[in-house]
């Protein structure tokens, strides 16, 4: 099977020829056999000509995470006969979506919706563990949607306000 | 000796003390906020009482809980720790009053060294060098009249501050009206207390501090110094002993140590503290201000000297003398700490609370960590992300920082970011294998370090990983993928049997 993957943004394209153990794939160009175990629940054991990667994935909502020997990758994979349900960060032309940059705890809403906002006005603060962290508009607009409540608990990418 | 010891912290260091306290054979008492209930220390301790909600004013910060925990357990004695209530001197005057004994120094030392103003006047009256500065709280015209006096760039600081909260550095007198309003509404903020002091802003400098402990029969000794120069938000993140400078220069540790002990010795000091210096391009060193507690960065102190200096703490506040003069002191080797954070290194060190799903600790020769986590648990939000303390020693530096490699391509936190491969990027830099440290280098690291691209290979492995692990995911959990057909279906079982 065929994956469309992004891999930090870049688009690739995978394809699955046999599954594992004794995998061989597609990428980049190249047909590559590999011998596949997953060691540990999410952690991939991927030998390929004798060399031995550990592949350690993660599920974020905004993609995968596959951290290889230290290395960090951000991978969205999708089928690309499958119809995709819009992200939770996607949105219109033109709209701006703020997303929270770490899991934490509204402390001050600073914007209401229908506020003409400019850019760099601060809109919400958002605290973890001491730090406190103010998310301005990237853009001058009004503010579209609010969702975010002083108080609340938010996960690390969720969209807290659109901006248009 | 104490039967029963309470530790008024959490975390990391409450583990490490209830480690030594167990060694010694002495009952522990944990204390724990709502978000604490499953902590590592909670239950290692031999008891646990709760005292409130997971705010630490509410919990950690409560002299009057936790003093009534220690009376209901039977506690003689109360370990704080670092942060909380260690460097509290209402703390330790209410336990001396309670007739608890404070495992650290006097209220009376902690009232001479807390305030940092009056640390520095401590300092000078002790013949400690110290940074031109003016040694109170003082107004913005003030601070003019300094600038105008010394030249900048100066550095705005909190009176009652630490942990950089409340500091600002100025490169001009246009900047000054600004950033003193920042700097106070900051530390009133922080500390509860809007007082700025200024000093005159070394560049460059280096941050080593000293180890001295003593006992409360006037015996004190220094136990040598640790370079603390790697920095972000003016918070250490890794710290090393000995001092790649004063490898170079030995006789420094010397003067440093016989500066630190005057100092503490002029404040009266007893039980273990850090006298911390900045060290400017010309090796010149400045008295900054001490720390009257436990450092988080003490475990490398304890590997090249080899003595516990939790156990020592505990002898000295029950009364005992010092075990050792200081020409019995020893150092061997060197050791590296790197202190693991939750936090994405990549976003500005903001941090990361979350679950962590996955945890493969490093293990091996000359390894030693201090943590307080394990699988299936949640960093709580609510406190420093500190997640643990990655120590190593070898018989000298290259070979410790090669060991650090090790154990960090060894670590693996999964569920939340660390910074545990960016400090493997750190210790590979060239600059840091050479020991040209200062506080400013992971900003200059940014600023001149570009992402080296990934081997094609390794871009490979990461694809197949993804893709296969995205096969072999249940429709459910799989928001990439719409759906869940019945062919997907069987081609994730066929995967990976």
């Amino acid at each position: 099977m065929k994956l469309d993957l992004k891999i930090d943004g870049a688009a690739e394209q995978i394809e699955i020829l046999a599954p594992g153990p004794s995998c061989r794939f597609r990428f980049g160009g190249a047909e590559m056999a590999a011998d596949v175990e997953m060691a540990e629940p999410g952690v991939y054991s991927i030998l390929i000509d004798g060399r031995s990667y550990e592949a350690r994935v993660e599920e974020t909502p905004a993609a995968l995470v596959v951290v290889i020997d230290g290395r960090r990758f951000e991978i969205e994979a999708r089928d690309p006969r499958r119809l995709v349900r819009k992200g939770a960060g996607s949105v219109a032309d033109g709209v701006q979506a703020i997303a929270a940059p770490m899991p934490g705890k509204i402390v001050r809403v600073l914007a209401a919706v229908g506020d003409e906002v400019a850019v760099g006005q601060g809109l919400l603060v958002v605290e973890a563990m001491k730090m406190q962290n103010e998310m301005k508009s990237p853009r001058a607009g009004k503010v579209l949607s609010l969702s975010a409540k002083e108080g609340a608990t938010v996960t690390a990418g969720e969209v807290l306000a659109t901006i248009g | 000796m104490f039967r029963k010891v309470l530790i008024a912290n959490r975390g990391e260091i409450a583990v490490r003390v209830i480690r030594t306290l167990r060694e010694m054979g002495i009952g522990t008492v944990a204390v724990f906020s709502d978000a604490d209930r499953t902590s590592l220390h909670v239950r290692m301790a031999d008891e646990a009482e709760h005292i409130g909600p997971s705010a630490s004013s509410e919990s950690y910060l409560r002299i009057d809980k936790i003093l009534a925990v220690a009376k209901k357990h039977g506690a003689e004695a109360i370990h704080p720790g670092y942060g909380f209530l260690s460097e509290n001197a209402d703390f330790a005057a209410a336990c001396e009053d309670a007739g608890i004994v404070f495992i650290g120094p006097s209220s009376d030392s902690i009232r001479r060294m807390g305030s940092k103003t009056a640390a520095r006047q401590t300092a000078i009256a002790a013949g400690a060098p110290v940074v031109p500065g003016i040694d109170h709280g003082a107004t913005v015209d003030e601070v003019r009249q300094f600038g105008r006096e010394h030249g900048y760039p100066i550095l705005l600081k909190a009176v009652a501050g630490g942990g950089g909260k409340g500091m600002r550095r100025v490169d001009a007198e246009a900047e000054l009206d600004g950033a003193f309003r920042d700097a106070s509404s900051e530390a009133e903020r922080a500390f509860r207390s809007a007082e700025i002091y200024v000093e005159k802003l070394v560049e460059r400098p280096r941050h080593i501090e000293i180890q001295v402990l003593g006992d409360r029969h006037g015996n004190m000794v220094h136990l040598g110094e640790r370079e603390c120069s790697i920095q972000r938000r003016h918070q250490k993140v890794i710290e090393e002993s000995p001092s790649p400078l004063i490898a170079q220069h030995p006789e420094m540790r010397h003067e440093m140590g016989a500066a630190a002990v005057r100092a503490a010795q002029a404040a009266g000091y007893y039980n273990a503290g850090t006298v911390e210096f900045l060290v400017d391009q010309d090796r010149r060193f400045y008295f900054l201000e001490m720390n009257t507690r436990l450092q988080v960065e003490h475990p490398i102190t304890e590997l090249v000297t080899g003595l516990d200096l939790v156990r020592l703490q505990v002898e000295i506040a029950a009364g005992g003398r010092l075990p050792f003069a200081q020409s019995d002191v020893k150092w061997t080797g060197s050791a590296i700490e790197c202190r693991i954070y939750a936090e994405d290194p990549y976003n500005n060190f903001l941090p990361f609370p979350g679950k962590l799903t996955r945890l493969t600790r490093p293990l091996g020769p000359g390894i030693r960590l201090d943590g307080c986590v394990y699988e299936g648990w949640t960093v709580p939000m609510e406190y420093d992300p500190l997640l643990a303390k990655l120590a190593v020693w070898t018989g000298s530096r290259g070979e410790s920082v090669d060991r650090m490699v090790r154990a960090l391509r060894e670590y693996d936190v999964g569920g939340i970011r660390t910074n545990i491969g960016f400090f493997r990027q750190i210790l590979e830099d060239p600059e840091f294998r050479a020991g040209n440290l200062h506080t400013g280098f992971i900003e200059e690291f940014f600023a001149r370090t570009k992402p080296v691209a990934a081997p094609e290979e390794l871009r490979a492995v990461a694809a197949l990983a993804a893709a296969l692990h995205t096969m072999k995911r249940t429709p459910s959990t799989a928001p990439a993928v719409a759906g869940g057909s019945s062919w997907v279906e069987a081609g994730r079982s066929e995967l990976l049997r």
